[in-house]
C-alpha cells in the first residue's frame, strides 16, 4: 500500500501542471479506479489538496507542510538517502529510533524524523530543546566504508551541508564552530551529534543527528539558553517551511558524501573552512588537565583543531572543551 | 626448614626486586612475605614465629634452588592475568559513563559479553560507544573518564571465559 501511495505521489507531482486521469493512474499502479480515489481520500487527510475534475482527471494543487512519509518523499530526487523515512509526531529522540532500527538492519540512508522530541539529545546526554513542528529533528543511518578513525570527518561533513543548505535557501549568514555547530549571528541555530558503532577496523553503522531551530520565537526558548540560541525565524522574521528545507538537507548530504567518498577530506575541508568561525582569532582551550589560550589557525587535513599556542608550538585538537566567546562557558 | 640466614637472604632478594609478595610452602611449614611501606623487620617478625614452631626435617640444600623458583613466581602473580586488550580506534576524549552523572558502564570485575558497552571515545564530536568484542571479565581499567586516548592505547584488560 505505501509504495503505491508513493507511486501515486510521485505521478501527481511529475504532472502538477496538468491533470492525470484516473485511467491512466489506475492503468500505471495497477489498481482500480476506486481504489485511486480511496489514495486521494487519503492523502487529502495527510493535508494535500488534489483537485479531482471529471474528464480531465487529478492534480495536485497544494501538499502540506505538515511532515511525513509521503510529504518527504514526494519531489525528493536522490539515489539513496530517505529511501525508507521513519516519521513520527510525538518520539524521545530520533536517535534512539535510529539506532533501534540500525541494529535491526535499516539500510544505508534510512531517515528518522520527528515533529516533536521529549528528550532531544544533546551530547552527553545534554538536553535538545525541540518543540513540535518548530524545527528539523532528524538522525540519517549511514553505513560508511571507511575506517572508525575518519568517522569523526563525517560530523564536520555534516555541518557543511547545514550550512550550505542555509546559506543557499535562506537570507542568513551561517558560520561553523568547530567541528560541528551553526551559528548565526554568534548564536547556536543547529547542532549535531554524530554516533558509532564500530568495531576495531570496521564501522558497522553511524547515526547523524540533526537538530536545527526553524520557526521558535523568542518566547520558545528557554530563559537558560536564550542567549545563546536562536532561530531562523527569529533571525529572519520569517516563517519556513519544514519539509522544503528537509529535503534541501537530505538531497546536499547525498552529494556531499557522495563526493567525500569518491575524493576525501580535502573538499570539505574547504568548504568547512570557508564557513569557519574565529579563523584567525584567539580562543581558550580546556583539557582535563590544562587550560590555555590559542590562536585557531583552522583544521588539519583530518579535520583535527589546529592550534599555535603564545609560545608559537602549534597544536591538533580531537577533542577539547573550547571556550569561543571567551566568558567561561562553552 | 628455612635458616635464619636464608630468610634474611630472601628478604634481601625480594627487597631489591619488584616482587611484593613472596609465598614458600613445604610440608606444614609456610612462609609468606609482603612489601608494604611497613619496614620489612615487622614482617620479618611474624615470619620467624611459625618457623620456630615446627620440625627439623626440610633440607637445606634445597633451600637456594626453591628460592629460584620462587622469586619467578610472584611476578607472573603480581600482574593481572589477562589475555584480551579492548584498545580504542581512535584519537579522543574517553567518557566512562554515558553522562557525568551515571555510574560508569563497567569497572574492575564487570562481566562483559561481545556486544557490551565499556566505554565512548570522542572525537569530533562523534561519539563511538566501544564494545568489548569478547566475553570475559575486566581485570583492569587502564584509562581514567575524561582522558585523552591515542589510537591504538590500551583502554580494559580482560580474562576471556
Amino acid at each position: 500500500m505505501e509504495s503505491t501511495r508513493n507511486k501515486l505521489i510521485e505521478l501527481l507531482a511529475n504532472n502538477q501542471d496538468d491533470y492525470i486521469s484516473g485511467q491512466v493512474l489506475s492503468d500505471k499502479l495497477k489498481i482500480s479506479r476506486s481504489g485511486i480515489w480511496k489514495h486521494m481520500k487519503e492523502l487529502e487527510k495527510d493535508g494535500y489538496t488534489i483537485e479531482g475534475k471529471s474528464k480531465k482527471g487529478y492534480r495536485i494543487l497544494d501538499y502540506p507542510d505538515k511532515l511525513s512519509e509521503n510529504t518527504l518523499q514526494w519531489g525528493l530526487n536522490t539515489k539513496w538517502i530517505g529511501k525508507t523515512i521513519i516519521h513520527k509526531q510525538s518520539i524521545p529522540s530520533t536517535q534512539i529510533i535510529a539506532h533501534q532500527v540500525a541494529l535491526e538492519g535499516a539500510s544505508h540512508g534510512t531517515v528518522v524524523i520527528a515533529d516533536e522530541q521529549t528528550m532531544g539529545k544533546g551530547r552527553m546526554n545534554r538536553h535538545w530543546h525541540s518543540g513540535k513542528g518548530k524545527g528539523i529533528w532528524l538522525s540519517i543511518l549511514v553505513r560508511p566504508d571507511i575506517l572508525p578513525y575518519q568517522a569523526p570527518q563525517l560530523t564536520l561533513l555534516t555541518a557543511t551541508v547545514l550550512a550550505d543548505v542555509l546559506r543557499t535557501c535562506t537570507t542568513v549568514a551561517p558560520l561553523i564552530k568547530w567541528p560541528n555547530d551553526i551559528l548565526i549571528n554568534n548564536k547556536k541555530t543547529a547542532g549535531i551529534l554524530t554516533e558509532m558503532q564500530a568495531e576495531q577496523d570496521r564501522i558497522q553503522y553511524v547515526v547523524i543527528g540533526i537538530g536545527l531551530n526553524v520557526n521558535q520565537t523568542k518566547s520558545d526558548m528557554p530563559e537558560d539558553i536564550g542567549h545563546r540560541a536562536t532561530s531562523l525565524q527569529m533571525e529572519t522574521n520569517k516563517h519556513w517551511q519544514l519539509r522544503e528545507l528537509v529535503q534541501n538537507i537530505l538531497t546536499t548530504f547525498e552529494n556531499t558524501y557522495d563526493s567525500y567518498m569518491e575524493n576525501g577530506f580535502p573538499e570539505i575541508k574547504d568548504k568547512w573552512e570557508s564557513f569557519g568561525f574565529k579563523i584567525g582569532e584567539s580562543i581558550s582551550i580546556k583539557t582535563m588537565r590544562d587550560k590555555w589560550d590559542a590562536t585557531f589557525l583552522g583544521i588539519a587535513a583530518d579535520g583535527a583543531l589546529l592550534t599555535k599556542a603564545t609560545d608559537g608550538t602549534t597544536k591538533k585538537l580531537y577533542s577539547a572543551e573550547i571556550d569561543w566567546f571567551k566568558e567561561g562557558e562553552n | 626448614m628455612l635458616k635464619i640466614e636464608e630468610i634474611r637472604e630472601i628478604i634481601a632478594l625480594i627487597d631489591q626486586s619488584s616482587i611484593n609478595e613472596f609465598t614458600y610452602e613445604t610440608e606444614g611449614t609456610s612462609v609468606s612475605l609482603k612489601k608494604s611501606s611497613e619496614p620489612t623487620v615487622a614482617q620479618h617478625e611474624k615470619i620467624i614465629a611459625p618457623i620456630d614452631h615446627t620440625q627439623v626435617a626440610t633440607p637445606t640444600v634445597q633451600q637456594p634452588s626453591a628460592n629460584g623458583e620462587q622469586t619467578e613466581q610472584p611476578v607472573v602473580e603480581s600482574e593481572v592475568a589477562y589475555d584480551y586488550e579492548i584498545v580504542s580506534p581512535m584519537v579522543g576524549t574517553l567518557y566512562a559513563a554515558s553522562s557525568p552523572e551515571k555510574d560508569a558502564f563497567v569497572s574492575q570485575g564487570s562481566k562483559v559479553t561481545n556486544d557490551t558497552v565499556v566505554c565512548i571515545v570522542e572525537a569530533m564530536k562523534l561519539f563511538n560507544e566501544i564494545e568489548a568484542e569478547v566475553t570475559g571479565e575486566i581485570v583492569e581499567v587502564l584509562v581514567e573518564d575524561g582522558e585523552l586516548v591515542e589510537y591504538g592505547q590500551p583502554l580494559f584488560r580482560v580474562k576471556k571465559n
